[in-house]
């Protein structure tokens, strides 16, 4: 019985392993969405090696573009005298350099002014990749773990919001972008204070959801975080209503908006790392409990 | 071990170019999936048990730095390197227009693929994706098969380059 076990084995080892390997990828599956530690360690493992190439080559790439953006086209244009171009590409290369210089300085003192006015504790970070996939929209920050960056924390920029952490590992981390289908953030309409749920649309679009018919909502209205889903801080810009549809039948109406931030030339952006309640609102708030609780025992 | 350090290394070389240089493109829609290439380039040339870990390995890479939770493409790509094993010797596949149209309904085929276990998986419904399958996987698909041919050309060099320097060493 053994030995005849054996053989069939044998003839159909390769079905076996087949089935074993496309198995293992559903329990693979499985485990993800369970969210198993082992999993967590693995995926960070595989992370950790594969984001430093992906940061050495965002790095190659733009070095490159600026190079042909401000250099190259020029040296084109300027064949007939040697000793000028020499002196334009290098006034251009400098200037190009004071430029980026300028730009970063500008992108950077922007950050920092948010910073300073949006939360006491957040972490700047660089985007080094973005997703492989066209299905999905996600981009890959030079912060981890290692940074106190923690799954669902909010990531924001100067001009809204970005979307919060997916996936971690000890030095990088994904982030989930507003725009992408799993995406969901509870926010307002800033002008009547209508409640809705954005979700992601894909393609650089996000929807309302849930947003009752009974509301008066306009193209061009902005949508605010309303502050209640935890992680977004109150008040930060979401996006703008481009199209509003009341035709369909139901409760609820349908609204589109394009999001504050451009998701495909996002360069730096804002981890929140704690509540984005300013410190004296969250004092306040403590010295509330502790007055009630004092109250209850007496 | 060779065989399989080879494509491995070309995953993560391909894996981080898709995410950085081709994602930088100014057209998103034409953005074509490299690492699918790499797996059909596995599902011709590879065996299934070595291939099949591999591509079960390029899935895996993608799912990483994707922004999908389930990990679909750790089994989207293992399957589909199968099915490529199942026809690589059923077709003809050394001209520019056989390879193309290999690719593009390989690429198709994964999208449906990911739609269903999308619509399986997420307890939400996902109606808005299907227009995606018009908008944005055709013509990814249709890229991604132009550039194939080129591609298996690539890779077809550096595996020949790499085992002839191995032998004289």
């Amino acid at each position: 019985m053994r030995i005849r076990g054996l053989f069939l084995f044998r003839r159909y080892s390769l079905p076996t392993f087949i089935i074993v390997l496309l198995l293992s990828t559903l329990i693979l599956m499985s485990l993800r969405v369970k969210q198993r530690k082992g999993v967590e360690f693995f995926d960070a493992l595989l992370m950790e090696f594969c984001a430093p190439f992906q940061r050495g080559s965002t790095f190659v790439i733009k070095t490159i573009q600026g190079v042909f953006h401000e250099y190259l086209f020029l040296v084109h244009l300027q064949k007939e005298n040697v000793m000028l171009r020499q002196k334009v590409a290098d006034l251009q290369k400098e200037s190009h350099q004071l430029k980026e210089m300028a730009l970063a300085n500008e992108r950077l003192q922007k950050l920092l002014q948010f910073r300073e006015k949006i939360a006491p504790s957040v972490v700047a970070a660089e985007v080094v990749g973005q997703d492989p996939s066209s299905w999905f929209k996600s981009v890959t920050i030079d912060k981890g773990e290692r940074d106190k960056v923690t799954k669902g924390m909010a990531v924001i920029s100067p001009e809204g919001v970005v979307g919060q952490i997916l996936k971690i590992a000890p030095h990088y981390s994904t982030v989930l972008l507003i725009t992408d289908y799993n995406s969901a953030i509870d926010s307002i309409v800033q002008r009547t204070r209508a409640k809705a749920i954005v979700e992601g649309k894909g393609e650089n679009r996000c929807q309302l959801k849930y947003l009752l018919r009974t509301e008066e909502v306009m193209v061009g209205d902005i949508v605010v975080t309303s502050g209640l889903s935890g992680n977004f801080p109150k008040g930060l810009m979401v996006g703008e209503v481009r199209k509003v549809d009341k035709k369909g039948h139901g409760v609820f109406q349908y609204a589109e908006l394009v999001p504050s931030v451009d998701l495909t030339r996002l360069e730096e952006v804002l981890v929140i790392t704690q509540s984005s309640l300013p410190v004296q609102e969250e004092k306040e708030k403590k010295a509330k409990k502790t007055s009630l609780k004092t109250e209850r025992k007496r | 071990m060779r065989r399989i350090l080879l494509p491995l290394l070309l995953g993560v070389i391909f894996l981080t170019l898709q995410t950085t240089l081709l994602a930088s493109l100014p057209i998103q829609r034409i953005r074509p999936d490299i690492i699918l290439i790499l797996t059909l380039y596995l599902g011709l040339f590879y065996s299934p048990i070595s291939g099949g870990i591999l591509a079960l390995f390029m899935g895996f890479f993608m799912d990483l730095f994707s922004g999908n939770s389930f990990g679909l493409y750790t089994l989207s790509r293992p399957l589909i390197f199968y099915v490529a094993q199942f026809f690589k010797g059923r077709f003809y596949l050394e001209n520019f227009s056989s390879q193309f149209l290999f690719v593009f309904i390989f690429g198709l085929v994964e999208g449906l693929v990911l739609l269903i276990l999308l619509s399986v998986l997420n307890p939400r419904p996902l109606g808005h994706l299907y227009p995606l399958f018009f908008t944005l996987l055709l013509p990814q698909s249709f890229f991604t098969g132009l550039i194939a041919p080129i591609l298996f050309f690539l890779i077809r060099k550096i595996s020949l380059y790499c085992s002839i320097s191995i032998r004289h060493k």
